[in-house]
């Protein structure tokens, strides 16, 4: 149990695709020019993560190790077609926004990754926890992008006013040079919390010792 | 003219790495040394060209005759795939060479989004034969001028005194928008 | 042998069930997303012509607005057929007309809904439909600013830009690809709605 709960906040930060892993990028740059899409792209991303998942998972057996990887990029995509068009008709206004972002969730590193390295030699429910912790992990690396983003390039977050008339938005943080620095300057500033609590850690376990 | 045109505007106005935040993964990955970007980015134009003109006659002759459009990004991607998987034997029979040299990065390529991306835009667009075609080698040698270009100025980083926190990915993304900032001078270029 | 035997099988097996779970979730949503653009379009007609009360489909355009459309609006180009509708009032009357017409931008295709009275054959109001353009630059096409330029242009005004319909600044492209699919579409939408009432 310990170690189910271990794997699944791996994800969050240790193991954070985007600031520690450094995969799915693409989604990660281009959609968060505002914190709801940030969420969206990585819920919808989650969800695929999760489905295929389970389903690699299940078939890890009956799948010659010779064609797992057209096997797992044909199931990836069968469940990224069916987000596109349900987010097509229930969701048409996000869907435009997040425009060909969607599709590329097939050849996102962070799904046929985590389909290879864990699902395919793991139990289903230890896929399941593995492939929720990483969506999570995306999600609120996407958010948090996103929310800098959306307040610096405009004012609001989450389309609330936070900044008010005295603010001059700056507009390169929602064009592409913006996204580039923004995520640079946080994954250093998550490299520095994290080498920050890692020496804190040792200094206790001295201390007890 | 129009021809030269596409193959401008996916180099520069509309660089793929840099403008469209496709293949972000080998930029950062493959982007240490100026010699195996290079290699990276020729066998991604290869699969980029090849990929181009095949999703094109599937579009064309397979997926819009018959109404299946909601199997397009299965059939793509498995194309893909499937071309990767080829060139990668051709290469291995034919010029073990340069197999060796490119060899490594070929199975990273199904991954690369830009590839994908490229066939879904140039669908979008509805581009003719002729034009998918310069658009693939356009698309292909963009990729290729970004990630050398990031790969000349992280050699150089190298010899620089760089916050700890920032080395490595950090303070490549951060040349990386000011890159793009660069390329964003471009735009307007082609009307 | 049984080893690649196996493989095909599988193979052929995920991809088998994968076109038909997508067959059945396309068949089901796709009556949805026809559906939302049809009643999105409506209602975008009603705020271009907003006295219009109900709306009358003069011409489905190259055939119905579905996304894939495109490449043959391209292949026909020269003879391309635009969408155009009849609005109605109270009692039925045409009060006037929209048609929806497009232009490549810098990032994709824009496409907008332009709103004509029948009486003085000039735009009421012209609304941005679908766009791909930069947030923040190119996305201003969108503004009631830009927009409201149009208004009062008749099919016989040039529409400049920078003399008669103000550009917009880093958005050049952006906004030259509105003033070209207003222009552009004007003229063909007057002769078809002449032609099919």
């Amino acid at each position: 149990m310990d170690r189910l709960i271990k794997d699944f906040l791996r994800g969050l930060w240790d193991e954070n695709p985007v600031f520690r892993l450094l995969i799915g990028l693409c989604p990660t740059l281009a959609v968060t020019t505002s914190a709801v899409n940030g969420v969206a792209m990585g819920l919808a991303t989650s969800f695929v993560l999760v489905c295929s998942s389970t389903i690699v998972s299940l078939l890890k057996k009956i799948i010659p190790g010779k064609v797992r990887i057209p096997s797992f990029i044909i199931i990836i995509a069968t469940f990224v077609t069916i987000v596109d068009l349900s987010m097509n008709a229930l969701l048409p206004d996000l869907h435009r926004v997040l425009g060909l972002f969607i599709p590329l969730i097939v050849v996102n590193c962070l799904v046929l990754g985590r389909s290879e390295a864990y699902a395919s030699k793991m139990p289903v429910s230890w896929s399941i926890i593995d492939a929720l912790g990483m969506g999570i992990g995306f999600t609120w690396a996407l958010m948090l992008l996103g929310a800098i983003r959306e307040l610096f390039g405009t004012g609001h977050v989450f389309g609330y006013l936070v900044l008010g008339d005295w603010f001059t938005p700056w507009q390169i943080m929602t064009l592409p040079p913006g996204a580039f620095i923004t995520l640079g300057l946080l994954v250093g500033l998550i490299n520095m919390i994290t080498i920050y609590v890692h020496k804190l850690v040792r200094q206790q376990h001295k201390a007890t010792n | 003219m129009e021809l030269f045109l596409v193959f401008l505007s996916a180099v520069l106005v509309n660089n793929f790495v840099l403008v469209r935040f496709l293949g972000i993964c080998p930029f950062m990955g493959v982007s240490k040394q100026v010699e195996t970007s290079l290699g990276m980015g020729l066998a991604t134009t290869f699969v980029m060209v090849v990929a181009s003109t095949v999703s094109w006659l599937i579009q064309h002759f397979i997926l819009e005759p018959f109404g299946l459009p909601y199997l397009q990004y299965v059939a793509f991607i498995l194309v893909i795939a499937s071309m990767v998987q080829l060139v990668e034997m051709f290469l291995h029979k034919t010029s073990p060479t340069l197999y060796r040299s490119m060899g490594i990065f070929l199975p990273l390529i199904t991954t690369n989004c830009a590839i994908l991306g490229m066939a879904l835009i140039l669908v979008m667009r509805a581009f003719t034969f002729s034009q998918s075609l310069i658009f693939g080698i356009g698309a292909g040698v963009g990729f290729t001028l970004a990630l050398v270009l990031l790969a000349g100025i992280r050699e150089e980083l190298e010899f620089a005194d760089v916050p700890a926190p920032l080395r490595g990915a950090g303070i490549a993304f951060i040349i990386a928008g000011l890159l793009s900032l660069a390329f964003s001078g471009f735009s307007g270029l082609v009307s | 042998m049984r080893e690649s035997v196996r493989m095909i099988v599988v193979l052929t097996l995920i991809a088998m069930i994968s076109a038909g779970v997508l067959s059945s979730v396309y068949n089901f949503t796709n009556e949805i997303i026809q559906t939302n653009l049809a009643s999105e379009l409506e209602s975008s007609i009603f705020t271009v012509l907003p006295q219009a009360v109900s709306v009358r489909t003069i011409h489905p355009g190259v055939s119905t607005l579905v996304e894939d459309d495109r490449s043959t609006l391209q292949e026909t180009e020269g003879t391309v057929s635009i969408p155009v509708f009849e609005a109605l009032d109270q009692a039925g009357m045409p009060i006037g007309y929209a048609f929806v017409s497009e232009h490549t931008g810098y990032n994709g295709t824009i496409k907008v809904l332009v709103g004509v009275e029948t009486a003085t054959e000039t735009i009421t109001a012209v609304k941005v439909l679908e766009h791909l353009e930069t947030p923040g630059l190119g996305s201003r096409i969108e503004s009631a600013s830009f927009l409201h330029q149009f208004v009062g242009k008749s099919a016989t005004d040039p529409l400049t830009l920078n003399r008669d319909i103000d550009n917009i600044s880093g958005a050049t492209v952006s906004a030259q690809a509105v003033v070209d699919a207003v222009r552009n579409g004007f003229p063909l939408a007057i002769k078809r709605y002449k032609e099919e009432r």
